[in-house]
């Protein structure tokens, strides 16, 4: 009789952890990519983010184009957003910040002149980047811009200059690529929709392959002058799968030359 | 024969070394017979491209506090010759070598900045141009 209870509370006890398992391991990839000689998950190949994460980061309904005769085609498609809880926890000031931002996009959002799209929203504008990998050193090449990433895994320190896409220094946690970069300017936004940082700003990214031709990424941010806690961006970034595949050319210094400069010419508009 | 060597001459010229720094000439912009000295405090500096930028308070012979502009070299430049972002702090007293700005305003090339603790810091940039100038000694 009492081992008869045993053995069901046992298989209660299996059962019950049964039920649990799936839930405390969801995050946990079951796939196991292919190996680079030093024996680390293989991260090299083109990737691109398919979301609208770029128009704006928060969940978001369509709507309009903020250039009339673009119509449909430079609308906002909807999104369920890539913020895990869905809202940015601003500081109230910060938030009015975002605001006036984002009434100000076409004059205010430094991509337009293609200034360097900044970490992480280089890895979700809907353009694609080449990741290249060894031993000492992985770098991203992005399309938009040739906006490049040197991520340091080895001589590893603080950044020497502040810049527009910060300093990066890498390590590996199992199979998860973790990325810390700091020494930003300040001076770029997550989205088109004037959600912004300020020099502060720390970004950890964990890359994980799930599957062949994804990757699973997350962005946590960390800027305490506009953020009341750090607060983190996931989403899956899909390999471009098709022959030939190549990072092409988008200078976009030529594109807007008259837009930026073009005051400044001897007989402006020509 | 002579036509051959004189092709391969041609293109010699043509490839001849350009100096790296000739994207303006050190003397369109600052003059290298009015060598400066002066003495400071950093007020503010711009780590930025094609130049950087030092903001320096200095003290006139009346007293009076002029803030003047001393170009010094890229970024990449300043790293590599050991100044990073942290490398001068605000309000550090130091003294300027360098050369004044033809337009006569308060602003300089800086070629060298000397620290009270006696470090001589190179600033690279313009002054590369300066001939038997070069490097911190």
């Amino acid at each position: 009789m009492r081992t008869r209870l045993i053995v069901l509370v046992a298989v209660a006890g299996v059962a019950a952890a049964g039920l649990l398992l799936p839930v405390m391991t969801a995050q946990a990839p079951g796939y196991r990519a292919p190996r680079v000689a030093d024996g680390r998950p293989d991260l090299n190949g083109i990737w691109q983010a398919l979301n609208t994460a770029e128009w704006n980061v928060e969940p978001h309904a369509a709507g309009p184009s903020v250039v009339r005769e673009l119509g449909a085609l430079s609308a906002v498609p909807a999104g369920l957003g890539v913020v895990v809880g869905d809202e940015i926890p601003y500081r109230p000031e910060a938030l009015a910040q975002r605001d006036e931002n984002r009434a100000n996009r076409l004059e205010l959002d430094p991509a337009i002149k293609c200034y360097l799209p900044g970490v992480p929203r280089g890895m979700y504008m809907p353009f694609p980047y080449q990741i290249i990998q060894s031993q000492d050193h992985i770098m991203m090449v992005h399309e938009f811009a040739g906006a490049i990433r040197t991520v340091y895994m080895v001589d590893q320190v603080e950044a020497p200059a502040d810049s527009w896409m910060g300093w990066s220094n890498g390590r590996w946690d199992g199979d998860t690529l973790v990325i810390e970069t700091t020494g930003f300017l300040g001076t770029t936004w997550f989205d088109r929709s004037g959600n912004f940082h300020s020099d502060a700003l720390r970004v950890v990214e964990r890359i994980t392959p799930r599957s062949p031709d994804t990757l699973l990424y997350e962005a946590t941010i960390e800027d305490p002058n506009v953020f009341t806690r750090p607060w983190t961006m996931r989403m899956p970034l899909y390999r471009r799968v098709e022959e030939g595949a190549e990072i092409l050319e988008f200078r976009c210094i030529e594109f807007v030359e008259d837009l930026v400069y073009g005051h400044l010419a001897k007989q402006p508009g020509r | 024969m002579r036509t051959k060597l004189a092709c391969v001459a041609v293109i010699g010229i043509l490839f001849a070394v350009v100096p790296v720094w000739a994207h303006h000439a050190f003397s369109a912009e600052f003059d290298v017979e009015r060598p400066l000295t002066l003495k400071g405090k950093l007020v503010k500096w711009e780590m930025i491209n094609p130049h950087s930028w030092f903001h320096i308070d200095i003290e006139d012979a009346q007293g009076a506090v002029v803030t003047w502009m001393i170009e010094g070299g890229s970024p990449n430049e300043l790293i590599r010759n050991g100044v990073t972002k942290n490398t001068l702090a605000i309000g550090t007293e130091l003294t300027i070598e360098g050369y004044h700005a033809k337009d006569g305003t308060p602003k300089g090339v800086g070629r060298n900045f000397l620290l009270a603790d006696g470090e001589r810091l190179f600033l690279g940039g313009s002054a590369k141009q300066l001939p038997g100038l070069t490097g911190a000694r």
